[in-house]
């Protein structure tokens, strides 16, 4: 039976991505939507609220890994990579099932359109990923991720602590060349990162994150929403602009006001 | 109505005039010292920056006051209610009101919807003395702000309620919290500058005065209230307040006290920003020898610099905890024959003052409350004659060492008037003063400070004077120092006072009525039962031709905390969280 209910679905899918083809080649946004690979009962709802105006378009080039059942639903990692996109204005990634169902925006500018996070989920959900490149087309992606309930209405762990605000803030960042031209950085910050849903508990989250080029370029802007896990880690491949080592400066705010600025050393290539 | 027109159309004008730089529903410093005269809104805490709560308006007046109904009832929601001290701003059509554990809502007036909400992330080691309150909003440009418990300054973009920048007043593990409004002035060196005091009194903090720039939210200058400390101007330190140890002996003054957590007023005549200061720490008077300035003082400080122009102490080395934090409101008085540039304050130790507000000079000091046993009158230098029978006694003379000699003191430490302001009626130039007649058992004990601790050394507990009331709403003449009439309440008086031109006194009362009375007589017009005990100020203002009323209501603040055998008239009521508006509806309008 369980086999049998398996096959059916991925028939399903097939299908699914055979005609999503077919349509957004015919349609603009005129109220007709390429049905969702994912089945969501919600995906009117997230494409018009997320990922308005541009056309929509499933697309292989946007990968998006996550475990297919999550061992955590505090900390759900998810990669985002659509780095075979050229042009790419934004990344939006959203929880379907989510109470708040976004999660990020990237709007990589020296960047390859690569992003990791770790993600907290009320429910079994979708995934939906959309990149937007610069003609307005929306490139679709996701996935479906099995979760147990509750990741976003229980409080953050370390309010477990009375003193959790005198660590707020306080970074981990490392950075290595993942090949000449790219260096891998992961960011970890102290942040509670509370939905606003758990009791008595307002919402207080890391809402923005730039990262510059020691001259100032910007290298990547991320818009940071609730459903980020708590101690919020995120990766990103900025491009370097020569293989000499530099300092990478990041400058992040929280939704109270809290700004925190930090450099991230990436080292030479040629070493 | 004409003449709100005509007013409108010179806003419009000035927002022309300085297209670019603000859009016409930004707000202006000049529309915040306007504040009394314009009947559209309420920009100010106070209505007006010297705050007299007094409105023009006279549509709504004693004839029909009886057709007074609710519009509408907003709910501050969630679990967290507690005292709600607060009064709201109005502006084009929107309400800004803060409520308890530091939450500001914007409403939409016509419709009593919530347009947004902000909740101020607290740390779990908050320690406000005096139940988790707030006292109002600023207002100014496209931004809104507000103090929060853990003694922070947030600036929220008034359209969206989003944090634009948010500043540390205080540590709040030292006992540092902020529950007053904020005040904005002018000044020419820098602008409008925001101005806050501090809370913490019972922590052994340092009370201050301090000024920042509204749109980053970077200090301009501070100044402490206390003797010996330095303030700062610019960012580099200005000068000392007053001469370290010539009121205070020994290190004491490290941990004075004289915190200023009622916030000022201003006056725009004078160019004078007025702030009270709190009690000396610690209580126990035994321990600092000295009058301890700036404590129990109304201070006059020039808002270019931070620097004290005039300082007048109330209640000097106080033994009692008379708080002297009251507002201190500017009015021109008539007095045999010419206009004194005056101003008024009815102080925690029962006596209501009236000085020169251009240097501080005494003029008179009468008592609002009756059987005040702690001093018996105020000398002509304005010093009072202490009654040294009713000072706590010292407990280092004691046979223990541990426990001074109890006396019974009136008033009570809640004071003859606590932080509820009162109102000055520009109409028949009285003071309507809310105020509670209760005295208190206190005796006083051993203490050292220790960071984050009640820093008191005293005991102590209330008792009321009278047995069928202790609340008692008093119109005061200031030039006669004499009470024209009185109105008695059970329960004492927790919430502000408005007067308006229509001839009416607003107040609330803990047992729940929003009330107004005749301000001549004193009799009692109208009443509306809100449900839960108001502790909060009412406001007035005119939208679409017709005069509303506003009062926020929920039982709490410092009496449920504190209150010894007041507690008994007390213990009952609930608790609550909403603001409540009204109006004369339509179709009474006319009759």
């Amino acid at each position: 039976m369980k086999r049998k209910g398996q096959g059916f679905k991925l028939f399903v899918l097939c299908i699914s991505l055979g005609l999503s083809g077919v349509w957004s080649q015919a349609s603009a946004r005129d109220g007709e939507l390429p049905p969702d690979p994912f089945r969501s009962v919600m995906w009117k709802s997230m494409a018009d609220r997320f990922f308005p105006d541009g056309p929509i378009v499933f697309d292989g080039h946007v990968k998006v890994i996550a475990p297919a059942s999550a061992e955590d639903q505090f900390h759900v990692p998810v990669t985002i990579d659509a780095s075979g996109l050229d042009n790419v204005r934004q990344i939006v990634a959203v929880a379907d099932l989510n109470p708040i169902p976004n999660i990020l925006t990237v709007r990589p500018e020296q960047a390859v359109s690569f992003v990791g996070f770790r993600v907290k989920l009320q429910q079994s959900t979708p995934i939906h990923v959309g990149v937007q490149t610069n003609d307005g087309v929306w490139h679709m992606g996701g996935t479906y991720v099995d979760a147990a309930g509750g990741g976003c209405t229980a409080p953050a762990a370390m309010h477990a602590t009375e003193n959790w605000m005198d660590t707020l803030g306080l970074t981990k960042a490392v950075a290595r060349r993942s090949d000449l031209e790219h260096a891998r950085t992961t960011i970890k910050m102290r942040h509670p990162m509370d939905t606003g849903l758990a009791a008595g508990i307002p919402a207080f989250y890391l809402s923005n994150m730039t990262v510059t080029h020691p001259g100032g370029e910007l290298i990547a802007d991320v818009d940071l929403y609730e459903p980020i896990s708590e101690n919020p880690t995120l990766t990103l491949l900025p491009k370097m602009l020569d293989a000499s080592s530099a300092n990478l400066h990041v400058h992040a705010r929280d939704t109270e006001g809290n700004e925190y600025d930090f450099d991230v050393l990436v080292p030479s290539s040629v070493e | 109505m004409k003449q709100n027109f005509a007013w409108m159309a010179f806003a419009g004008t000035l927002a022309l005039a300085g297209a670019g730089t603000a859009t016409a529903a930004d707000v202006t410093i000049d529309d915040l010292m306007n504040d009394q005269a314009t009947t559209d809104n309420v920009l100010t805490y106070g209505l007006g920056p010297r705050a007299q709560r007094f409105s023009p308006l006279d549509t709504l007046n004693r004839d029909n006051v009886k057709n007074l109904f609710p519009v509408w009832s907003f709910s501050f929601g969630g679990e967290k209610q507690r005292g709600q001290e607060s009064q709201p701003l109005i502006h084009d059509g929107v309400m800004y009101v803060t409520g308890s554990y530091s939450r500001m809502w914007a409403i939409d007036i016509a419709t009593g919807d919530e347009l947004w909400q902000y909740d101020a992330r607290l740390p779990e080691g908050i320690l406000p003395c005096c139940d988790v309150i707030n006292r109002g909003a600023a207002i100014l440009g496209d931004k809104v702000f507000f103090g929060t418990l853990d003694a922070k300054i947030v600036a929220l973009d008034k359209k969206t309620g989003k944090v634009i920048w948010r500043k540390t007043i205080g540590d709040y593990k030292a006992g540092y919290s902020y529950t007053a409004a904020p005040l904005i002035v002018p000044t020419e060196a820098h602008g409008p500058i925001i101005v806050t005091g501090n809370s913490g009194g019972e922590f052994g903090i340092v009370g201050a005065v301090e000024a920042r720039n509204p749109d980053t939210g970077d200090l301009v200058w501070s100044r402490p209230t206390i003797e010996g400390h330095m303030g700062t101007l610019n960012g580099e330190e200005s000068t000392m307040t007053g001469t370290r140890n010539e009121t205070w002996a020994g290190d004491m003054w490290q941990n004075g006290g004289g915190a200023t957590w009622l916030g000022g007023t201003y006056d725009p005549d004078v160019n004078l920003l007025f702030f009270g200061t709190g009690n000396p720490a610690p209580w126990n008077s035994y321990l600092r020898p000295g009058d301890n300035k700036w404590t129990a003082s109304r201070i006059a400080i020039n808002p270019e610099n931070g620097e004290i122009e005039w300082g007048y102490q109330t209640t000097p080395h106080d033994g009692w905890d008379y708080d002297g934090v009251n507002e201190f409101i500017a009015f021109d008085m008539e007095k045999n024959g010419e206009t004194i540039k005056a101003g008024a304050t009815a102080d925690r130790n029962g006596f209501f003052y009236v000085l020169d507000r251009t240097n501080g000079d005494f003029i008179s000091g009468s008592p609002f409350v009756q059987n005040i046993s702690w001093a018996k009158g105020i000398d002509e230098n304005g010093r009072p004659i202490w009654d040294p029978a009713n000072r706590p006694g010292n407990p280092a003379e004691s046979a223990d060492g541990k426990k001074g000699e109890a006396i019974f003191a009136v008033p009570s430490f809640l004071g003859g008037k606590n932080w509820m302001p009162m109102a000055y009626s520009n109409k028949t130039d009285l003071f309507y003063i809310p105020s509670n007649e209760w005295g208190m058992d206190i005796w006083n004990e051993p203490v050292t400070y220790k960071k984050g601790a009640a820093y008191l050394g005293a005991g102590f507990t209330i008792k009321p004077i009278f047995d069928d009331y202790i609340g008692s709403l008093k119109a005061m003449n200031p030039v006669t120092g004499k009470v024209k009439w009185e109105y008695r309440n059970k329960a004492p008086l927790w919430g502000g006072v408005l007067s308006t031109a229509g001839g009416l006194v607003f107040t609330g009362t803990p047992e729940g009525y929003l009330k107004a009375f005749d301000d001549e007589t004193g009799e009692e017009l109208w009443k509306f039962q809100t449900g839960t005990g108001i502790v909060s100020s009412p406001i007035t203002w005119e939208q679409g031709g017709e005069q509303y009323v506003a009062i926020v209501t929920g039982w709490g603040g410092a009496v449920p905390l504190w209150g010894g055998e007041v507690a008994k008239v007390v213990s009952y009521l609930n608790q609550g969280g909403s603001v409540w508006v009204f109006k004369v509806p339509e179709q009474l309008a006319s009759r």
